[in-house]
């Protein structure tokens, strides 16, 4: 069975030993405790509320959940969230 | 420093509601848009954009069917707006800003250090014509060639070192302990050796009339002995010494410093008289307080009006404007009070006499004490009357009046034989 263009594309940036963040448009998530997290190469706000703040990536989305959430900043290139942070998924 | 930049760019809080404000968000994002500090509120959030970012908002607002109310203003671009209604304030401030700037370039305070034997008043006396004083500029200011002509117009100083720290010039300079006593003209060592001594042979001579009463000499030849009436100026001790021929005659001078003890008695009466009316000051109380500015060595009253009291005594203080540690300006504040006075005769008693008499007696006493003077005998007496009390003191006193002065004995011309013999 023939590989999808997706898996293709990857296994192309795996064996080049390219970065995948930009080849492939993955986002970086970087939690610091659970008091800070960075995200790098997002694509959206989907929803912001002080429990929830949920991102729109290039192939998934990535929410964090907890208590007093805020966007300390945002770029078009990257964001930093605080508050308390319980739980970050991808879905 | 993200902070300043900020800042001196401009920056508003906002609130932003409506439709969908996250979309609104995203658009900021795309739009290369700054916004930080977002913060859901509810119904509406909070954040804050720059000023450049704000005036792109208007058209996302519109696509996003949010809304927006600006909270609070802040940076640079608003607070000078605000300071145009405030010119006197801005004016102020640049002015003091500038009189700093000014006045940093300037010698406020010279401040010496490490002097013992010259005094401060004649160190700013040479400064002075050496045209270094307060308020003169650091620039006119020649560091190292002042350092040499300290050292050089005072053999005392072996060392010296200026250096300004802020608008202070410190000097410090270190003394030769061993030249110090000779500074007044006194050598420690007392003795010079003959042969290039001729010119600084010295005598000792009386510095007041008297009687010898002790003397040891320990250079030089006594011209007097004890028991000997001397007057004021009279040669006791010589600093040229004779040195014979074969015959007994003098063949030349050998100069020394001469050096000896010699103690001289002498009588001396005092009379002082004190009356017994006085004028006391009576304060009536009353008081006026004159404000006081001074520049350099002028000073102007700033309270309006004469003093309007005939007599009175003036009493105050007055400081010098002074800004961090170092910072000394030429300006001087104080005040000054006027306390009004009238005299009211009065006459002391016989005991307050008594004390005064006794005070005119001790401070005799102690005059004589610092001069070193002994007294053998003393008669001490009063005469009182009404209007006056007379103190009569007849004293013997004993003193080392004695002076040295350079010899004036003229050297014997050196024949020509002797000059052969000397030779030889």
């Amino acid at each position: 069975m023939k590989p999808s263009l997706s898996r293709q594309k990857e296994m192309i940036v795996e064996s080049l030993r390219l970065p995948k963040d930009t080849m492939l448009g993955d986002s970086i998530v970087t939690v610091t405790g659970n008091r800070e997290a960075f995200i790098e190469n997002y694509k959206g706000i989907l929803e912001y509320t002080k429990e929830s703040i949920v991102l729109q990536g290039k192939n998934c989305r990535i929410s964090f959940q907890g208590k007093g959430l805020s966007i300390d900043y945002y770029t078009n290139e990257d964001m930093k969230i605080g508050g308390n942070i319980e739980s970050v998924r991808y879905f | 420093m993200l902070h300043w930049i900020q800042y001196v760019k401009g920056y508003v809080s906002i609130k932003v509601w409506g439709y969908s404000t996250e979309r609104f968000l995203n658009l900021c994002g795309n739009h290369d848009i700054l916004v930080w500090d977002i913060e859901n509120c509810g119904d509406y959030y909070t954040m804050k954009v720059s000023l450049k970012g704000f005036f792109a908002l208007k058209t996302l607002l519109r696509k996003t069917g949010t809304r927006a109310s600006v909270l609070q203003r802040h940076g640079l671009p608003f607070f000078v707006p605000e300071m145009k209604k405030r010119k006197i304030f801005v004016f102020g401030l640049l002015l003091c800003l500038t009189f700093w700037m000014v006045t940093t370039h300037y010698i406020w305070d010279i401040r010496i250090e490490g002097n013992y034997t010259l005094t401060e008043d004649v160190l700013m006396d040479y400064l002075e014509e050496q045209g270094v004083h307060t308020a003169m500029r650091k620039k006119e200011l020649q560091i190292e060639e002042l350092e040499m002509q300290l050292r050089e117009e005072y053999d005392i100083i072996t060392w010296a070192s200026l250096k300004v720290d802020g608008t202070t010039l410190i000097i410090q300079i270190r003394e030769n302990e061993i030249a110090g006593s000779n500074y007044d003209g006194q050598s420690d060592e007392g003795m010079t050796e003959p042969g290039n001594s001729a010119e600084s042979g010295r005598d000792i001579v009386a510095s007041r009339d008297g009687v010898i009463v002790y003397m040891i000499t320990r250079k030089g030849i006594p011209q007097v002995a004890v028991g000997d009436t001397v007057e004021k100026g009279q040669v006791l001790v010589s600093g040229a010494v004779p040195v014979y021929n074969d015959d007994t005659t003098i063949r030349r001078y050998q100069y020394y410093e001469a050096d000896a003890d010699i103690m001289i008695t002498y009588e001396k009466s005092i009379c002082v008289e004190r009356k017994t009316a006085w004028q006391d000051k009576e304060y009536s109380g009353k008081e006026k307080k004159i404000l006081l500015f001074g520049f350099r060595d002028k000073e102007w009253n700033l309270s309006a009006g004469k003093v309007p009291y005939e007599t009175y005594d003036i009493s105050g203080e007055k400081k010098q404007v002074q800004l961090l540690d170092h910072l000394y300006l030429p300006f001087f504040y104080g005040v000054k009070h006027a306390k009004e006075y009238a005299f009211v005769p009065k006459i002391h008693t016989d005991e307050e006499m008594n004390q005064i008499m006794e005070e005119e007696w001790n401070k005799i006493l102690k005059t004589l004490e610092e001069k070193g003077v002994q007294i053998i005998e003393k008669n001490v007496t009063i005469n009182k009357n009404e209007k006056v009390w007379v103190l009569n003191v007849s004293m013997q006193l004993m003193e080392e009046a004695i002076m040295k002065v350079p010899n004036r004995t003229e050297q014997i011309p050196v024949t020509e034989s002797e000059e052969e013999v000397l030779t030889e």
